[in-house]
């Protein structure tokens, strides 16, 4: 008979306010099997451990079992305690009477019926259960950061400087993000430019950094310390060996009307061109749906007057495997744009607004590229259809952010503190000018950020009226705003000349395609999942992945940049041992029954499933079977599911476990 | 079918395709065995009793002669790559006699590890269509005596095979019944349609013929032989009964290849077949796939690819 003990957590009140924490300790008392049963206030604290500790030698228990909160939560804590106590600690498991029963449940009758349940059939799986010893594997010490923006830039540079390897993919020509297109930063109105782009160059020449940009991730096996990720440099056109920089590709290049996208489509570039004049690398990239050598065959200017002899129109994309022991995804956002979209589309666009028709209604963006020194306008603020200087600018924040009917709730973040500095961007440009703000109200937690937009309110002469928009047309060369000021309770109409919004930020255009790759969650809104939102705020809950900037929801720069360096820090904390001790929660292959047809290879996603042949003494082939090698399977159980003869299980969660937990009910 | 096609429907298939079927098996067979390029040929005996056929391994060119094909030749050969017969592979290559239908199953065999292609010869049939089971067997292959499955065969001829023999008869044109009973269960509310499997299941005795028969039942030891745990009931009472049937139709579900053996043998007359053309249909319109006579790498269960349908995912 199994001697197992059962300890009810009440979690604070977490779990007792609605089940009777003292009952489920009782009637677990009751199951055969059962030695020990209590109920303690807070099971992970000091006491509550000890507790556990003290009950496991007291009663000579040989299993255990945490009625409490998720495994996700503190299954590794009670597993210490009860290795401390000298029993296995996989013959510790976690039954959730918090996530899966207090916390979703009103009725305390119900919930304590289903708590009790919930017991009763982990003691069965407890019982069941088998000391396991933990797995070691070696651990890589090279890193992957995807994305190099200021996200992607800061993780890297931590990580070479603590002396690992890295690896920067970025899917653009250039690294620098989104921060290298903006004019100044808030609270302190420093130029990003000169913030940013020492920091690309360092990137660029630090000895443990490999830098692939125009390249995607194609493919990622394996799993944390060990995986093998397939990067996909697509083709240049330029031999990055070769090319010197010197420019001369772009400037006799005939093709020099496309619109830039680094300016938002505000200015021109070339068909072989470089983003913009300070982009790292500062090798050219041939824009073949653009370059009439690719569209017609006729052209290769750039190639004759090539020095170096550089551009080369017959490369193909490359695919390169790096192995790397932790990844950092670091893909940034994108803006939402106003434009009509499909019916069915979750998010839709703004018809009132004319669906980005109007030529002076721009966006936070491109008002960024018209302040900016090296962009379209050399930092005058002209408006886009006649050149003219606006002297009448509205700015309008939360557009498509906090807009539940166009199908985003969330908040934005860091508008109101951008619109405030263009308003005093503004305000510096063009004295005469006048600047009006419709805000719903403005969010400034941060440090010098309430008076940071103070002084755009009281000292730069912003106008802010707190309303929304509800409709803007062009009237001969002027847009009426009309909208609402909620304070004095009037309508209010306003012809400008100019219109910016600060439209929300949204995850980047294939961020669930990514995280389907990676195999790491995301929300509805594509936005990646960290393992814990208070806990683990940089982890994702797939071990070895970690998140930095605003892919994982709208953030601004200081926020990216430390949430960055903390990734970079976790990443360390994994490099700085030689063996990973890992979860010994692996597949097993019952040869004597596997008949080898590999579907559990099939569908393996960690590649760990290989064939085996098994041979008689004479060395004649019995049959082949499938061996799981155990350092590279990740416990998933996929293969346990797919297997049609029951041949192949997870330690810890064996058929007969299972089983016997149905059962159990 | 409209009223006209009744009318020219043919009689029976003419006797003389038997022949040239037959001839053209031998000949292959005598050829590949005196050449030793296999060291036996899985095909079809004459039975005992006039008008039967019996599977055979044939390892000399003399046996070889007695090889026919006929359309009692019902069974699904490449069964004996797998269970019966599973040491006849480890001697050498051996060729098989395969129809349409056969061969989807030998593919799903390949795709599964379980047969490698170069180990086997297939002799392909360009198959007329085989007896129903019980079906009078007189007066040759007719509407009245033809099996269900072949009413809508879409395998007629083989593809991808070694060597095709035989060549395809005016085929008459049938009824769809199986398509036609299975719409009509379709149309059930989901109250009668379990009724209507509730009584056909309480049939079952347990004999496990479908299992011994399915080329796809290649296990060991099968699931339901399993007592640690016990995944379910033995005797032939009615939970275990159903369980029986929806883990066979699940295990078979983009595997089943359609030769509809199961339902052949089962002394119960339990409509196997409908299940899994029930499966395939489902498989058809998830993924797409249809069960195939060339070797898949994945079948639509064991792979994954990001359009795939996700609305089951709430």
């Amino acid at each position: 008979m199994s001697r197992i003990g059962v300890f009810v957590c009440h979690c604070g009140e977490n779990i007792s306010r609605t089940v009777d924490v003292e009952r489920v300790a009782k009637e677990a008392g009751d199951i055969p099997g059962v030695a020990f049963s209590c109920d303690y206030k807070y099971m992970c604290s000091d006491p509550g451990q000890n507790l556990l500790k003290k009950a496991v030698a007291d009663n000579n228990l040989d299993g255990v079992l945490v009625a409490a909160c998720s495994p996700r939560m503190h299954e590794k804590t009670f597993r210490k305690a009860a290795s401390a106590a000298g029993l296995n600690p996989y013959l510790c498991e976690m039954g959730n009477i918090r996530e899966h029963c207090s916390w979703v449940h009103e009725d305390r009758e119900e919930a304590t019926a289903k708590a009790s349940d919930i017991v009763k059939l982990m003691v069965e799986r407890v019982k069941k259960g088998k000391s396991l010893a933990p797995i070691t594997v070696p651990v890589t010490k090279k890193a992957l950061v995807i994305g190099g923006g200021i996200a992607g830039i800061q993780a890297a540079l931590d990580i070479a400087d603590a002396g690992h390897q890295v690896v920067m993919v970025e899917r653009e020509p250039s690294i620098g993000g989104h921060m290298a297109q903006l004019s100044e930063t808030f609270p302190t109105l420093d130029c990003s430019q000169c913030i940013m782009t020492p920091k690309m160059v360092d990137v660029a020449n630090h000895p443990n950094i490999t830098l692939y940009t125009f390249a995607e991730i194609e493919k990622v096996e394996g799993y944390i310390g060990n995986f093998q990720v397939t990067v996909r440099k697509k083709a240049r056109s330029v031999d990055e060996s070769k090319c010197t920089g010197c420019g001369v590709c772009m400037t006799k290049c005939p093709k020099k009307k496309i619109p830039n996208e680094f300016d938002q489509g505000h200015g021109m570039r070339t068909a072989i061109y470089v983003p913009f004049p300070q982009a790292v690398p500062n090798t050219p990239v041939i824009d073949r749906q653009n370059c009439t050598m690719f569209q017609s065959g006729k052209c290769g200017v750039c190639q004759k007057v090539c020095g170096p002899g550089a551009v080369d129109f017959e490369q193909q994309d490359t695919l390169i495997v790096e192995p790397v022991g932790a990844i950092v995804v670091a893909t940034g956002f994108k803006l939402y744009s106003i434009e009509r979209q499909p019916e069915d589309s979750p998010i839709q666009g703004y018809g009132e607004f004319g669906y980005g028709t109007i030529p002076d209604i721009i966006d936070g963006m491109t008002f960024e590229r018209l302040a900016s020194a090296s962009g379209p306008t050399g930092g005058k603020i002209l408006r886009p259809s006649d050149g003219k200087e606006p002297k009448q600018v509205v700015f309008i924040q939360c557009v498509g952010s906090r807009a539940r009917e166009k199908g985003i709730s969330y908040c934005s973040k860091v508008c109101c503190m951008y619109t405030a500095k263009h308003t005093m961007l503004y305000h510096h440009k063009v004295h005469d000018g006048q600047a009006y703000v419709f805000y719903m109200d403005a969010r400034t937690p941060g440090k010098g950020y309430d008076e940071f937009w103070r002084r755009a309110v009281e000292e730069e002469e912003a106008v802010y009226i707190r309303g929304m928009v509800s409709r803007m047309y062009q009237r001969g060369d002027k847009i009426v705003v009309m909208g609402s000021d909620t304070l004095v309770g009037v309508q209010v109409e306003i012809e400008a000349d100019l219109v910016v919004m600060a439209t929300a930020v949204q995850a980047q255009d294939g961020a669930d395609l990514l995280a389907q790759k990676l195999g790491i969650s995301y929300d509805k809104y594509n936005f990646y999942s960290e393992a814990h939102a208070k806990l683990k705020p940089v982890e994702c809950a797939t071990a070895g992945i970690y998140l930095a900037g605003a892919c994982q929801g709208p953030k601004d720069i200081p926020d990216t940049v430390s949430q960055a360096s903390a990734a970079a820090a976790k990443v360390m904390t994994l490099f700085a041992k030689d063996q990973l001790e890992r979860d010994p929660v692996v597949a097993k292959v019952n040869e004597k029954y596997c008949v080898g047809c590999l579907a559990c290879k099939k569908v393996c996603p960690y590649g760990a499933v290989e064939e085996r042949e098994i041979r008689d003494r004479q060395g004649n082939l019995v049959k082949v079977v499938a061996s799981v090698n155990p350092g590279v399977c990740g416990g998933c159980g996929t293969c346990q599911a797919t297997c049609p003869s029951k041949s192949v299980e997870l330690d810890g969660y064996t058929d007969e476990q299972i089983m016997a937990m149905i059962e159990a009910l | 079918m409209n009223a006209k096609a009744e009318k020219i429907r043919v009689a029976s298939i003419d006797p003389s395709y038997y022949q040239a079927v037959t001839d053209a098996i031998r000949t292959e067979a005598v050829k590949l065995l005196s050449e030793e390029a296999v060291v036996a040929v899985v095909g079809y005996l004459p039975g005992r009793r006039i008008g039967t056929a019996v599977p055979g391994l044939v390892t000399t060119p003399e046996q070889a002669q007695q090889l026919i094909f006929s359309p009692a030749c019902v069974n699904n050969l490449s069964l004996y790559l797998t269970k019966a017969k599973k040491g006849v592979l480890k001697k050498g290559k051996v060729a098989i006699i395969a129809k349409g239908c056969d061969l989807r199953a030998l593919a799903g065999l390949m795709g599964e590890s379980q047969v490698k292609k170069e180990d086997i010869y297939t002799i392909g049939i360009a198959c007329a269509g085989v007896f129903g089971a019980n079906s009078d067997r007189k007066g040759g292959l007719t509407e009245a005596s033809i099996a269900r499955k072949c009413r809508e065969c879409t395998v007629h001829q083989p593809e991808g095979v070694d060597l095709l023999v035989g060549t395809l008869p005016e085929l008459p044109q049938l009824t769809a019944l199986e398509a036609q009973e299975l719409a009509r269960l379709e149309a059930l509310t989901p109250e009668e349609r379990w009724a209507y499997w509730k009584e056909q299941f309480s049939k079952c005795i347990r004999c496990l013929a479908c299992r011994q028969v399915c080329p796809f039942c290649y296990c060991e030891q099968c699931l339901c032989d399993k007592n640690r745990p016990q995944a379910l009931e033995s005797s032939p009472r009615p939970a275990g009964n159903t369980a029986w049937h929806i883990v066979r139709a699940m295990h078979l579900a983009g595997r089943c290849g359609g030769c509809a053996e199961c339902e052949r043998v089962c002394p119960m007359d339990i409509p196997l077949n409908l299940l899994n053309r029930r499966m395939a249909m489902e498989l058809k319109e998830l993924y797409d796939y249809e069960a195939s006579m060339v070797p898949q790498e994945k079948g639509p269960l064991t792979r994954y690819q990001e359009d795939d349908d996700q609305s089951f995912i709430k």
